[in-house]
């Protein structure tokens, strides 16, 4: 008997692999390693007033660059609430509260892909993830954070995080995905064939 | 082992007929043509020469291709009934335990006895059976009472034999073992080919098996699979068959065999000792001088431990698992600090030196290769960092590893062999010509011929003045590096005197 | 046999290291978010009163521990009091009385009462944070959310599988600027090298999922060795949470 089989029919009935699993809670886990350290470097930054929100793109990493490494639906969501996790169990100065913005910023960045039905991994898809995450830690800071700053300053906060957004967000996920993919680590994964990164 | 109470299952016949399995990308398999009969309960040696496909062929018998491994299986194979590759992969993955070299990455929770556990609630025992089991499993492999101990902490012998407890503890049919001891010190070794041992003749469960230290492997063998450096097999028998019937061809394929063999040309007899060039005289190149070292407050590693290597100069670092000899070059090589006394690299402080200078004086080989690759293909690894006289000796080294570019320029780092990789991570030091070349285990993980190739490269190198010190499990090369040896303990080194040799000047025992 | 004296075994006897991580997580942030809703000084003083005491007595963390998790965090905490109190616009207001002014800079008294109550609230967001971390020991966590909260338990325990990479990833850092170093390579933190310790990550992730596989991971369902119930120290906590909660409202 010939038993041959393609890894693309070999998947369980979820449609998560166990390396699916694993390699994007690790994503997950590297990046709250990030946080962590950045929480610490991101307090050092507050003299730049509202210009500090440039810099707020590496939180929101993980919930572009996992579905555009393991193209699984809920990859994002999931990178995102491990790495939120990860930094709150070492310890962040936002405590626990970044487990919501876990949960919000993965959705949010999931979103887009979620729309296309995880078929389309293109430019504009992907900075849309990446503005979509930005919206949502956005709205999340002026709830929690900065509730009785003008409505003028939060547009300004807002057109600097989606700058980080465009940019950091959409532009280093991709760096990063082709990156991996050069390196060769991501052979069995959902290929890049027709769309851009 | 297994009563009829407890879950488990009991061994099981494999069966391989034309069996090949091709990674993704590439045309052609990493082994094809294998076919074998595996009674229940016997142990299957898989030996062949390093990238021959040992590795691929025991993944796909443990029935990770293609579903974890990505890769595509022809042929048939049949593990007790079940084809890897067609069914589902949970039924024939709950009755084959597996345990791979790198004792780290196989440890999955943060507790011993979680760990151990993990294996059997993915199969399903009952709670009470599991309570049980773990502690009785842990005891087979002679970890009792280690129960809560933080996985992480262990040293590496007690993990690889932790990872053999959880492929133990649900009565696995099938044993999947690849190079379990590569990572060991001698005795760490021995124990566990002893554990190996009894399992083989309780005949408690069907053993497949890769491993490079033959004196250990081939006595648990009942059949010997031999497979070509073409991944075609050259040979399936009794380990006594194979050795009296194939022996040439063993041989020629550089495959290790049992008893002090050394057969064909004696390419590597470590040469009389006349013919030794003495080191030549003059200030020693690297030395350390008191120093002590700990990773961690309170826990020191390296204890007032004194080394001095001239130019020219061999030596062998031998030592326990978790002794410090990794640590003690990577002082050397001015990666790390002491905390206390001195470390110097051609009389100035290795690690103060900037990084291009630190690369003309020395080479360092780190244990772990993959830790260390910075490129994303094979030749953009070897001509990372070098200069334009060093990169025209490029090819010639990666020919002489048996890395040559044209087969293997382009293939990422990552895609290789472990021996592969291992010989990659040597070539990228040996393009340069330091003066001092510090090795960490340089031969895990190799056939015969790249074993001699290696030798004779360093060999080379120690003639034009390169004083070299690895530190190594591997007896053979200690010996056959021909300079003298040092053993560690209790974070010191001691001068061993090798067999015939005088002991060697330049090491101070305190 | 079973060695039961280190530190993290004490915690996790304790009442907090035996209430379900669910119940303590719910109840800190509950209390953060009721923080959230005001800008006075007592109720993240409140908070902190109660969770530091809180957290070394019920949930046995050594001080020392304790001590060590909070400290950069304090300084997170001063920076963002003083950059609040110093670019506040209430210090542009002239008739408020100045506290200090250097050069053209002035700090005017409403401004710092500003930025000491943002600097109170986050050292309270802190304690309870670095609190619960110390309290919540992983593996608890993740069988807690797969067998309390039912959670997809493949998630669960992936993800705790996935914590054992903290180790590596440090490891892995170290091993990657000391390649660099030893080519010959200048800048030892070349953003490569952060390319590189994702590659390695990745390759970690890949090994371990295979480890997992091997054992049985990929099965349907699995049965459970550590089981995990609502006990009444989850009440206790509960309950315990509420009351403090309704001080932080109080206090408002
Ligand atoms: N993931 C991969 N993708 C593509 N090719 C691979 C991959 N892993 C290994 N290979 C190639 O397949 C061949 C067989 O590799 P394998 O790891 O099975 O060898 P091996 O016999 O175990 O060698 P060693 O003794 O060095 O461990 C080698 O040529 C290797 O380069
Ligand atoms: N990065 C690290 N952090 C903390 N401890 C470490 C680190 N690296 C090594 N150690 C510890 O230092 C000791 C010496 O380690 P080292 O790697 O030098 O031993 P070794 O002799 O090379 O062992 P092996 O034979 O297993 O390679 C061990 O107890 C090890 O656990
Ligand atoms: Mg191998
Ligand atoms: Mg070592």
């Amino acid at each position: 008997m010939n038993a041959s089989a393609s890894p693309t029919r070999s998947l369980p009935p979820s449609g998560w692999r166990t390396r699916d699993i694993v390699v994007t809670a690790v994503l997950g886990v590297a990046f709250g390693v990030v946080f962590w350290a950045l929480n610490i470097a991101w307090s050092a930054l507050a003299f730049l007033g509202p210009l500090q929100n440039l810099f707020y793109g590496p939180w929101l990493i993980p919930a572009v660059l996992a579905p555009l490494v393991v193209r699984r639906p809920g990859s994002g969501i999931f990178a995102e609430v491990v790495a939120a996790s990860v930094s709150a169990i070492l310890g962040s100065q936002w405590g626990v509260i970044v487990l919501l913005y876990g949960i919000a910023q993965g959705l949010a960045g999931e979103l887009p892909f979620l729309a296309t039905r995880y078929h389309s991994f293109s430019w504009p898809v992907v900075v849309a993830a990446g503005l979509l995450a930005s919206a949502a830690a956005w709205l999340l800071d002026w709830a929690f954070f900065y509730s009785e700053v003008a409505v003028a300053t939060q547009l300004v906060v807002g057109a600097l995080m989606a700058v980080s957004g465009v940019v950091v967000v959409a532009g280093g996920s991709i760096f990063l995905a082709r990156a991996l993919r050069e390196a060769g680590v991501l052979e069995g994964f959902p290929g890049p064939e027709g769309s851009a990164p | 082992m297994a009563t009829d109470t407890t879950p488990g299952s009991a061994p099981v016949a494999v069966v391989a007929r034309g069996l090949a399995i091709a990674y993704p990308g590439r045309e052609v398999p990493a082994v094809s043509g294998v076919s074998f009969d595996l009674p229940p309960g016997h142990c299957l040696l898989v030996v062949g020469p390093s990238g021959s496909g040992k590795s691929t062929l025991v993944r796909a018998i443990a029935g990770l291709v293609p579903w974890s491994v990505p890769g595509r299986l022809e042929g048939h194979l049949s593990v007790g009934g079940i084809e890897p590759g067609s069914s589902d992969p949970a039924r024939l993955v709950e009755r084959v335990g597996v345990v791979f070299q790198d004792p780290s990455s196989q440890l999955v929770m943060e507790r011993v006895d979680d760990d151990v556990a993990f294996g059997l609630e993915g199969r399903r025992w009952p709670r009470p059976a599991m309570v049980a089991r773990v502690p009785a499993a842990l005891g087979e492999v002679g970890l009792a009472g280690f129960e809560r101990r933080r996985t992480a902490r262990l040293s590496g012998g007690e993990q690889q034999r932790l990872a053999l407890a959880g492929a133990l503890a649900p009565l696995p049919g099938l044993l999947v073992l690849d190079e379990p001891t590569a990572n060991l010190d001698p005795v760490g070794a021995a124990a566990f080919g002893e554990t190996l041992g009894a399992i083989r003749t309780a005949r408690a469960a069907t053993v497949v098996l890769v491993e490079h230290r033959a004196d250990l492997a081939w006595p648990l063998a009942d059949l010997v699979l031999a497979l070509g450096s073409d991944g075609l097999p050259i040979a399936v028998a009794p380990p006594a068959e194979m050795l009296s019937r194939h022996r040439a061809a063993l041989v020629d394929a550089g495959i290790w065999l049992p008893e002090p063999v050394r057969s064909g040309p004696p390419h590597v007899t470590p040469r009389p000792p006349p013919s030794m060039p003495p080191p030549p005289p003059g200030l020693p190149i690297a030395v350390a001088a008191g120093v002590s070292f700990g990773y961690e407050p309170r826990r020191p590693v390296l204890r007032e431990a004194d080394l001095a290597v001239a130019p020219g100069e061999r030596v062998a670092l031998l030592g326990a698992n978790g002794s410090g000899k990794s640590t003690l070059l990577r002082l050397l090589v001015g990666l790390l600090r002491p905390t206390a006394g001195t470390v110097r690299l051609a009389g100035q402080d290795p690690a103060r030196l900037p990084a291009r200078r630190l690369a003309r004086l020395a080479g360092h080989v780190m244990q772990d290769p993959e830790r260390g690759f910075l490129a994303a293909s094979v030749e953009a690894e070897i001509l990372a960092g070098l200069d334009a006289t060093e990169r025209a000796r490029a090819g010639d080294v990666a020919d002489a590893l048996g890395l040559p570019l044209t087969r293997f320029g382009a293939r990422s780092p990552y895609r290789l062999s472990g021996g592969e990789q291992r010989r990659l991570s040597i070539a990228a030091q040996l393009v340069r010509s330091p003066l001092l070349l510090a090795l960490d285990e340089p031969t895990f993980g190799q056939d015969r011929r790249t074993y001699e190739a290696l030798v004779a490269l360093l060999r080379e190198r120690v003639e034009a003045g390169t004083a070299v010190i690895a530190a190594t499990h591997d007896l053979r090369f200690a010996s056959d590096l021909g300079g003298r040896t040092v053993r560690l303990e209790g974070g010191r080194g001691r001068p061993e005197a090798a067999p015939g040799r005088p002991l060697a000047p330049g090491v101070v025992a305190p | 046999m079973i060695r039961a004296s280190s530190r993290a075994d004490r915690t996790a006897g304790s009442p907090l290291g035996r209430a379900s991580p669910l119940v303590t997580l719910g109840v800190a942030v509950a209390w953060l978010i009721a923080l959230a809703t005001t800008s006075q000084p007592w109720p993240p003083v409140f908070v902190v009163v109660v969770a530091i005491p809180g957290t070394l007595a019920f949930g046995r963390v050594a001080p020392g521990d304790l001590a060590r998790g909070l400290a950069p965090l304090w300084l997170a905490a001063l920076l963002v009091g003083f950059f609040n109190a110093l670019l506040s616009p209430a210090n542009g207001d002239p008739a408020a009385a100045v506290l200090a002014s250097v050069g053209p800079l002035r700090v005017t008294v409403p401004a710092a009462g500003a930025g000491v109550a943002l600097a109170l609230r986050v050292v309270a967001i802190v304690a309870v944070g670095v609190g619960w971390s110390r309290v919540t020991d992983p593996t608890h966590l993740a069988d807690a959310l797969a067998q309390q909260a039912r959670l997809p338990e493949r998630f669960a325990y992936g993800a705790l599988a996935a914590l054992q990479a903290i180790p590596w990833l440090a490891d892995d850092l170290v091993a990657l600027r000391e390649a660099r170093r030893t080519r010959g390579l200048r800048f030892s933190w070349h953003p490569r090298v952060l390319v590189g310790l994702l590659v390695l990550a990745v390759r970690r992730a890949d090994r371990l999922a295979v480890a997992m596989d091997a054992r049985g991971f990929a099965a349907a369902s699995r049965t459970r060795y550590r089981v995990i119930r609502w006990l009444p120290v989850d009440a206790l906590v509960a309950a315990a949470g509420v009351a403090v909660l309704a001080g932080i409202l109080a206090l408002r």
